[in-house]
């Protein structure tokens, strides 16, 4: 086991939306400064698992939610809890980058004021930095007052990172953030997440195990809502323990795995 | 495979002759309302109020009633937003869209568009009497505001409804309160659809003869006073038409033309405006 230091505790945590249930009793500790990322097939409930960390999921239709999130030893779904506090401090980048109706400039700008960032003296060096970190700034520092809906995806999605790390979260939850991206901003984009593992708490889902092996420090499976293995990265794939684990990592098809293993 | 074809070729000339339809209603009442009116229509139909004799053919015009419908127009259409306008935000960023209070709402509104006018001009009529007030310009705007608030809040609400559900959770997810999440994207994305919506009810209270026939009253002096009767171009329509003079029944096609005329002219120019602000917006 890594470090002891977490700022997210799970407990417990089982998600239905209506009568399906997408996340199973999971129970996991996020170390701090580090890469998790979360693994598993499409619909396991990985997305799920990151929205539940800053109460997005609240907003969907007939949601129910047991268990615990702890972030700093606090339960997130205690009604003392300040969620716009929580959603700042817990930064989500989300799987369909979605830009606010509004210019390049006022979409990185646009949480910075929300949190009491004011004045163009302020906003503009710190609009700037931020695009540089998403790698973007080159791109668009001619037409920053244009309309961000015009960017291209993948010049979309690094906008999203940009007004995301913007307002300064503690934690970087990214949600397949490098989905739309080509090999090569991709490739820039996990360089800024293995330097901004030196600040930040990250925990990133990802569907292509390379990146994972790349990047991870720890490492989450999650198969049908159910958390099947998780661990330090190395350790996860050199030697996974569980059946369902090995298959997915290799390649093979878990369908197979759990048949054989029922009956 | 031939029948297939006839069967296509039976829904084109549907198709067209509804698009025709659409096209020649609007033709007709243009041509209709400019023909039989325009013999009328000069400056001092524009720019006078009714001289002593008017109703009988003698000089003046319908200022008056231009002046008094746009005045109670835009102040119902004010009021009626002051309502839409919370209502929706609440029924979008504070409510679930399923949830039985948000339908209860929805279905509320939808009894309202339906009711005709003549209701609401009787139920303002009740309550400005219990109030104590005389037919105003007052009691026209709070009854023509109540007759264009279902339509303008279900307008809206219906834009809203377009409006992705990721903007909502990319905005919470920055740390937004809901109303910072209403004002500062929500409203943004919504802006030309909340235009729209406000230029119909525009556009339907500006029209309606029943609801300002007992509230708003009528008279021949321009407005003045909030507690004073106010001529309106529907009512002036209807009494002049509803007189044995040609020249009088010519100047009332000659007042419906400039009340279609006043309609079409806020609809374009609100359309320049919407365009304007809609170029940031997601599609
Ligand atoms: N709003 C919703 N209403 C109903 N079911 C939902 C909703 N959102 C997700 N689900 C279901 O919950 C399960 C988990 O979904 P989730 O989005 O967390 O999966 P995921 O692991 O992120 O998948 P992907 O890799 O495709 O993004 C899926 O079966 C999905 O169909
Ligand atoms: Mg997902």
């Amino acid at each position: 086991m890594i470090d002891v230091q977490t700022h997210i505790r799970v407990k417990n945590l089982s998600v239905w939306y209506g009568k399906q249930q997408a996340l199973n009793q999971i129970n996991i500790r996020i170390p701090d400064k580090r890469i998790t990322a979360i693994i598993g097939p499409s619909g396991c409930g990985k997305s799920t698992l990151l929205k539940s960390f800053n109460r997005l999921i609240e907003l969907q239709e007939g949601v129910k939610i047991t268990g615990h999130v702890l972030v700093d030893g606090e339960d997130i779904n205690d009604p003392k809890v300040e969620v716009t506090h929580l959603r700042k401090k817990m930064g989500l980048l989300s799987q369909k980058p979605q830009v606010l109706p509004m210019s390049i400039y006022e979409n990185v700008a646009y949480g910075l004021k929300i949190h009491g960032v004011n004045g163009k003296k302020n906003l503009d060096p710190t609009v700037e930095h931020y695009l540089q970190e998403a790698n973007l700034w080159e791109e668009v520092k001619d037409r920053l007052h244009t309309p961000a809906s015009k960017l291209s995806t993948g010049q979309q999605q690094r906008l999203c990172l940009a007004r995301g790390l913007a307002v300064e979260p503690e934690v970087i939850l990214g949600d397949e953030p490098t989905s739309a991206l080509d090999p090569l901003s991709a490739e820039c984009i996990e360089h800024r997440f293995l330097k901004l593992k030196e600040k930040y708490t990250i925990v990133l889902v990802t569907h292509i195990l390379r990146q994972a092996k790349r990047l991870a420090d720890y490492v989450v499976f999650l198969y049908l809502g159910n958390l099947i293995e998780h661990g330090p990265a190395e350790e996860f794939f050199k030697n996974p323990k569980d059946p369902k684990t090995r298959a997915y990592i290799s390649g093979g098809f878990i369908e197979e795995t759990t048949r054989k293993a029922s009956g | 495979m031939a029948w297939r074809k006839i069967e296509e070729n039976i829904f084109k000339f549907l198709m067209v002759l509804a698009t025709a339809v659409v096209v020649g209603s609007l033709a007709l009442i243009l041509i209709t309302v400019l023909f039989k009116g325009l013999p009328a229509l000069n400056l001092d139909m524009l720019t006078k109020t009714p001289q002593g004799g008017y109703y009988i053919g003698k000089g003046g015009g319908i200022l008056n009633a231009i002046l008094g419908s746009l005045v109670l127009g835009l102040g119902a259409t004010f009021l009626a937003f002051l309502i839409s306008m919370p209502l929706v935000i609440y029924l979008h960023l504070y409510l679930n869209t399923r949830s039985n209070r948000a339908r209860l709402i929805r279905f509320i509104l939808d009894l309202l568009w339906g009711i005709p006018s003549i209701v609401y001009g009787a139920v303002g009529f009740t309550l400005m009497v219990f109030l104590g007030l005389q037919s105003s310009l007052l009691a026209g705007i709070i009854t023509v505001a109540m007759l264009i608030m279902p339509i303008m809040t279900r307008s809206m609400d219906e834009v809203f409804k377009l409006i992705p559900f990721e903007l909502k959770e990319t905005s919470f997810a920055l740390g937004a309160t809901r109303l910072e999440t209403a004002v500062k994207v929500i409203l943004r994305q919504a802006l030309p659809g909340i235009v729209t919506a406000v230029l119909m009810a525009f556009g339907r209270g500006i029209g309606d003869a029943a609801s300002v026939l007992f509230t708003a009253g009528f008279t021949d002096s321009l407005p003045y006073s909030l507690f004073k009767p106010v001529a309106t171009l529907p009512l002036a329509i209807f009494f002049q038409l509803g007189t044995p003079f040609p020249e009088v029944r010519e100047r009332g096609y000659a007042a419906a033309f400039v009340l279609t005329l006043i309609v079409l002219i806020i609809s374009v120019v609100t359309r320049i405006f919407s365009a304007r602000f809609s170029k940031n917006i997601i599609r």
